[in-house]
């Protein structure tokens, strides 16, 4: 599913955020991606978000090689991702319902599909009751919740996270974690950028050590 | 056809959150495209002014008082052959009299009480369609006629015609740099103003990149923004134009018609379109200056 051949990500002179760095994630596994700050664990993300492209390596994704795609052939590889980021992304002059129907909006989904995907994701969550409250009205762990509705709501084949507990306790976390672990369940890969080893531990799945760049532990 | 209808939504919500500098950009493209409509409809109404004097323009030869039969027909003869005429009117000195009697009735009991007549008689040459088209043999004309034996004068309207002819290109001219100006002013007001809406919109267009959104949702609201401050534009500058017109029009009419023998004139409906969608299009490439720099 996703595999990375000897990839690196030079930035300026002689400065790596990915250093020769090979792995591979088959379709529905959960592996969590730690490491201290700076490790390039973000970096790797990015390259599958497909903001970025390594200086060296390929990364293929589903067979494709991503630094390769087109520009209309990036928007449709996006189309098949959910994201969930540390700070939640909500926009904050929409509703929780328009946060989330907003990216089947932009996908151009019919009006019906777009609500019913939306209020299934929502009741999926367990916030169907908020869906008319703006992002700022409530909890973390709440807009963590409505980012994952919105990261599922075009039924993506991979999620990707960072650092999705980052602005949340202990036991939001781990709620959030188990999230996930429904999705994952579902036949959905997840990669969880993280330095919460704790978290890790917790949830117990593959975890990739990555530190300056290179993966120095598989656990 | 969802694409179109989210762009203009997206458009319309972004330009009533920024109103202030939506009206901004509104206004600099009104006053643009009021300047060009002003110009057009002033040099539509020159052109008629200018085209209808020249449907009237007259060659008129002096003779001199003592002129012989034979040198009155030699005159005759040249402008015959010229083939330039549609057609020629010999007025006498009796009959030159009488139409300034007619012309200034004030003046006709001075005129008349006079024994030698002061006019000179003379030809009234009606120049063809074909003459209109060549200036240059009617200048020719002019010359062999001034040289003939017992011509006084000739007077030809054409040569200051031709002189307001110029000084209408020469403000038509600066007229247009102008308009260039304003609307090169027009566009980049329209990208400024458009720039500040990508700019609040900066995060749903992070999402709309990361979901993978087409292009079209993405650029499609940058292009409606200015397509709706470019016909806004223009519609208010049309609006100022007509009314200032009427206003024009209720001042000036009756001189112009008097005056100058044509009625004052509103610009085409075609042209009047034309500068709907030159607005429309300012805008739209204000707003497509944005809209290819969000990737």
């Amino acid at each position: 599913m996703i595999e990375a051949h000897s990839i690196s990500k030079m930035y300026g002179r002689g400065v790596y955020a990915l250093r020769d760095l090979s792995l591979r994630v088959d379709k529905g596994d959960f592996v969590f991606l730690t490491g201290p700050s700076g490790a390039g664990k973000s970096t790797l993300l990015r390259m599958l978000l497909r903001q970025d492209v390594p200086t060296e390596g390929q990364l293929v994704v589903g067979g494709r090689n991503l630094a390769t795609l087109t520009a209309n052939q990036v928007q449709s590889y996006r189309r098949s991702l959910g994201f969930v980021f540390q700070d939640f992304k909500l926009l904050p002059n929409k509703t929780v319902l328009e946060n989330v129907a907003f990216v089947p909006r932009v996908l151009g989904m019919p009006m019906t599909q777009q609500q019913r995907r939306t209020f299934q994701v929502l009741k999926w969550v367990g916030l169907q009751h908020r869906m008319n409250a703006f992002p700022m009205e409530l909890s973390g762990g709440e807009q963590q919740r409505i980012a994952i509705a919105r990261s599922l709501v075009n039924d993506p084949i991979v999620i990707l996270a960072d650092e999705p507990t980052g602005n949340l306790d202990p036991d939001l976390s781990l709620e959030i974690m188990n999230l996930f672990r429904e999705i994952n369940a579902r036949g959905t890969t997840v990669i969880v950028a993280t330095h919460d080893r704790e978290l890790i531990r917790r949830v117990g799945r593959r975890a990739l050590t990555l530190d300056h760049g290179r993966i120095v532990e598989v656990a | 056809m969802r694409g179109v209808k989210y762009a203009f939504n997206e458009a319309l919500a972004s330009l009533m959150r920024g109103w202030r500098s939506a009206a901004l950009a509104v206004l600099t493209i009104a006053a643009g495209l009021f300047v060009l409509g002003f110009s057009l409809v002033v040099n539509t109404n020159l052109q008629r002014i200018v085209g209808r004097w020249a449907e009237a323009a007259e060659l008129s030869i002096f003779l001199r008082d003592d002129i012989t039969r034979e040198q009155l027909a030699a005159v005759d003869d040249v402008i015959a052959k010229s083939e330039l005429a549609a057609e020629r009117q010999y007025v006498s000195k009796k009959d030159a009299v009488k139409r300034f009697s007619e012309d200034f009735p004030d003046l006709a009991p001075t005129a008349e009480s006079l024994e030698l007549s002061p006019f000179p008689a003379s030809f009234d040459v009606k120049l063809n369609q074909r003459a209109r088209d060549a200036d240059a043999a009617v200048d020719t004309l002019a010359t062999t006629l001034s040289g003939t034996p017992g011509v006084a004068d000739v007077r030809y309207d054409r040569r200051w015609l031709s002189r307001v002819n110029s000084a209408v290109r020469l403000v038509r001219g600066v007229a247009l740099l102008v308009i260039v100006m304003l609307a090169v002013a027009a566009a980049l007001t329209v990208a400024n103003v458009v720039r500040l809406g990508a700019y609040a919109r900066r995060d749903e267009i992070e999402i709309m990149q990361l979901v993978g959104a087409p292009f079209a949702y993405i650029r499609g609201p940058f292009v409606a923004e200015g397509l709706l401050q470019g016909g806004a534009g223009a519609i208010l500058a049309m609006t100022l134009l007509w009314l200032v017109f009427l206003a024009g029009r209720a001042r000036l009419g009756q001189l112009a018609t008097e005056g100058l023998g044509v009625g004052l004139t509103f610009m085409p409906v075609g042209l009047w379109l034309l500068l709907l969608g030159g607005g429309m299009l300012l805008g739209c490439i204000g707003g497509l200056v944005v809209a290819r720099s969000v990737r």
